[in-house]
């Protein structure tokens, strides 16, 4: 079962993208609320996959990116944004994002994301 | 999608972000270039700006859209323009602590044409942030 850590300070976020991920088989190992918490949880957690927002308080989550890549620069990190930060997306993949998702979430195109990222690790 | 459970999700989050954008704009009148409440009012906007959007809210994402750009070019001049902008970034807050309750007693969305979000989006758009004359203005998507 692939495990995905799913990062966003908002709940609601986080409750969608689990709902969606949940509904394919995925499971949930851990859920982060900032970048700080993201850090420490991916090393914790050692996820398959994680969901990152790129707008967080206390660590952005581009920062976060580049903690967790610089402990495992094999990590499979998907940014979730919005439209209009097309410079921050650019940014977090320089850092070492794999792919991005755009807010309000889609779920055909949230999964189809994942599964591109996970399969072209594999 | 069970939008019962989102919309009770999203009035919980968007009145926690509200109160703090409210305690952050009080700081930004005390202090014009406290750069932690730019901060986090640019963050509680954005924020609302995702739940709504998900829940196609227009009116509340198209207010905190705006809100959120404005915040960016205040983050990018290192300060608030003027009196009048602080007067603006409270009418935006007003404007979506309005359209939150509507949705909080109504179960529902807020109208497309909320006087208070017309209202702000255009005054918003009439004043321009003392950055935004240094900076490019960047095109504000209309949803």
């Amino acid at each position: 079962m692939t495990r995905i850590l799913v990062a966003d300070d908002a709940s609601f976020m986080r409750q969608m993208i689990r709902e969606i991920v949940e509904d394919e088989g995925y499971e949930v190992c851990g859920e982060a609320s900032d970048g700080i918490e993201a850090v420490e949880l991916f090393k914790e957690l050692q996820p398959d996959i994680c969901t990152m927002d790129i707008v967080m308080p206390r660590r952005s989550g581009i920062d976060a990116v580049r903690a967790v890549v610089e402990l495992d620069p094999s990590a499979r990190i998907v940014m979730c944004s919005a439209l209009g930060q097309e410079t921050l997306v650019a940014e977090a993949m320089q850092a070492g994002a794999k792919d991005f998702i755009v807010k309000p979430f889609k779920p055909d195109s949230v999964l189809a994301t994942l599964q591109r990222v996970l399969d072209k690790e594999d | 999608m069970d939008l019962d459970k989102y919309r009770i999700l999203f009035v919980e989050e968007a009145t926690e972000h509200l109160s703090e954008m409210s305690s952050a704009l009080l700081d930004l009148e005390k202090d014009s270039s406290n750069s932690e409440a730019i901060d986090r009012i640019f963050r509680m906007a954005h924020g609302i700006k995702g739940m709504a959007a998900s829940l196609e809210y227009g009116s509340i994402s198209e207010v905190s859209h705006h809100l959120e750009d404005r915040m960016s070019l205040i983050r990018d001049g290192g300060k608030l323009g003027s009196g009048e902008e602080v007067a603006l970034l409270f009418r935006g807050l007003e404007a979506l602590e309005a359209m939150v309750a509507i949705v909080r007693e109504s179960g529902g969305p807020p109208p497309p044409d909320f006087p208070a979000a017309i209202a702000f989006v255009a005054a918003s758009q009439a004043l321009p942030s003392s950055a935004s004359s240094q900076a490019p203005k960047k095109k504000v998507l209309i949803r």
